[in-house]
């Protein structure tokens, strides 16, 4: 029983630590202006709007993240296997080591991409007059690294908690036939996928045009017209940052958090009630019920989800009503 | 030729015709999603059909350590991307509404196929709609189904037909899907609200080079595995 209560145990604990990689996630690219957003920016220039916004659209940000993630993972991987030896009864030390050095390397690479991709973008624009503000590029380099180390850092986290999730938990069987790595490298791309298509909307939608009507889609005329001026002085990314923290980037959190959560809930829910736990008997009759238990339950998950979101839009359309604007 | 052979081919190609038909389903808005000036997730093609795929590839290659029906991994990998798009399209709808004031409406139907309610007079001029009205949720749902069984069937046909390792069937199933995700998105050029969308239409072109991509997958995966000596 113990083991089925250290299970959900350390669901949790993923769960708690994919809001928090999330949450920086967004916040790193709000602050970057990495993703879908930027286009704005970069339009701003040729639209005769000169800004001092850091803009390092590197590629998208699901493959940016995952190598970040894949960095981290591979180096925390190689010092794992050099360290564990080591310390033989107390692994845990050596991954107390290996994963803060292993971030930290995938935090060097973040900023020296961070430099070349923002002194590139921005010297395309010169025909724009768009100058290289050095104090935007020195000033931004650190908030972008922090943000992103904690990203990483939560990732790899969970890649090393599931990747020994059966050690941890009392058997070994019960771990993820994935490398650590290769976990890194899947919830990389997740966590950017996620900070990508649900974060970018409070900054995009509602930071970059907050000089215009409040309540509407951004007409195609407003576009490259962003808010240059902040509440005192000019706007850079770090006001930017402070805004999206109150309300995108924990919106962001709990949308990885809650898909963390109920993917490794449904499929221990249905381990549980097929019988697989604790025994764990393999390509059996009791395997198979496992996992018609987790596709019931998922499907539970996903016709809540349809219905939610029926009864959001019906009441969203009730309360502000048809567009009145002109 | 080897009937495993076949087996393993058979399957690539029907995991990559799935993943172009459930890219196709997606509504995707891209940039202009991101300012509210077009309706769907905010994301390119590519980037949201892989989120959701690796999702469900991570259940799945769970759920292949205890059960062998092709059946049972394939729907488990499909939920697991249904799941992460679900959430992803309900959070983003949360976001325009309480976060920038705007409603999800669709921008190419005047009224929502599914629930009948009026479209046009809650859109803003000068946008495709924005946010994820509830036919863009529901053939969001579809599509991902749809890809991650079809990513989930390529799992467990290289793992357990091609013999390859866990980690390597992995990264391959991966790599043929992201293949014929971004032929997909090619085929969609930009923005697309899915099974009601006037670009939906374009699906036979890209059905059919998927098909070319993924047989020719199919083939170098069976060479892969002959040339290991796994089959």
């Amino acid at each position: 029983m113990l083991q089925v209560v250290l299970l959900f145990a350390w669901m949790l604990v993923i769960a708690f630590l994919a809001f928090i990689a999330c949450t920086f996630e967004d916040i790193e690219s709000d602050i970057g202006s990495q993703s879908n957003p930027n286009s704005q920016v970069q339009l701003a220039a040729q639209v005769g709007q000169v800004n001092r916004f850091f803009n390092k659209a590197i590629s998208g940000e699901p493959l940016s993240n995952a190598m970040y993630c894949v960095v981290a993972g591979t180096v925390v991987w190689m010092l794992l296997v050099r360290l564990e030896p080591l310390v033989p009864g107390a692994t845990w030390k050596a991954a107390v080591v290996a994963i803060p050095v292993g971030v930290g390397v995938a935090a060097l690479i973040h900023m020296i991409f961070s430099t070349t991709a923002h002194c590139g973008r921005v010297s395309a624009q010169k025909r724009f007059e768009q100058p290289i503000y050095l104090d935007v590029l020195y000033g931004h380099l650190l908030p972008i690294a922090t943000h992103g180390f904690m990203t990483t850092f939560c990732i790899t986290s969970i890649a090393y908690i599931q990747s020994n999730i059966g050690t941890l938990s009392g058997n070994p069987q019960l771990n993820h036939p994935f490398a650590l790595p290769l976990l890194g490298f899947i919830w990389g791309i997740t966590v950017g996928s996620i900070g990508s298509s649900t974060g970018d909307v409070h900054y995009g939608t509602e930071r970059e045009f907050q000089d215009r009507p409040f309540g509407e889609g951004k007409r195609v005329v407003y576009h490259g017209k962003i808010t240059r001026y902040a509440d005192c002085g000019i706007r850079t990314q770090k006001d930017i940052a402070g805004f999206c923290a109150k309300f995108g980037g924990p919106c962001t959190g709990m949308t990885f958090g809650l898909i963390i959560l109920f993917e490794n809930w449904r499929t221990l829910v249905g381990m549980l009630l097929g019988g697989f736990l604790p025994d764990l008997p393999v390509f059996t009759a009791s395997g198979d019920a496992a996992a018609i238990g987790g596709i019931v339950m998922g499907l539970l998950i996903v016709a809540a989800f349809v219905v939610g979101n029926l009864v959001f839009v019906k009441w969203v359309r009730k309360k502000c009503g048809p567009f009145v604007g002109v | 030729m080897d009937p495993v052979m076949i087996l393993i081919i058979g399957y690539v190609v029907i995991g990559g015709l799935l993943a172009s038909l459930g890219a196709h389903l997606l509504p995707v808005g891209g940039a202009p999603a991101a300012m509210g000036t077009a309706t769907g997730i905010a994301t390119g093609t590519v980037q949201i059909m892989l989120g959701a795929v690796l999702t469900g590839l991570f259940t799945a290659a769970t759920v292949a350590t205890f059960t062998n029906n092709i059946l049972l991994v394939a729907l488990s990998g499909a939920i697991g991307a249904t799941i992460m798009l679900d959430v992803v399209m309900f959070m983003a709808n949360i976001l325009y509404a309480f976060g920038c004031g705007v409603l999800p409406i669709s921008g190419r139907v005047d009224v929502d196929p599914i629930t009948k309610e009026p479209q046009a007079e809650y859109k803003t001029p000068q946008t495709d709609g924005h946010g994820v009205p509830n036919v863009v949720f529901v053939s969001g749902t579809i599509g991902g189904f749809v890809g991650g069984f079809g990513g989930a069937l390529m799992y467990f046909a290289l793992l357990n037909y091609a013999h390859f390792t866990a980690g390597t069937a992995a990264v391959a199933s991966f790599s043929i899907f992201v293949a014929n995700a971004i032929l997909a998105a090619y085929n969609i050029r930009g923005t697309i609200e899915g099974f009601h969308d006037p670009k939906f239409k374009r699906l036979p072109k890209s059905m059919i080079a998927s098909f070319a991509i993924s047989l020719l997958a199919g083939i170098v995966v069976v060479l892969a595995a002959l040339g290991l000596g796994v089959i």
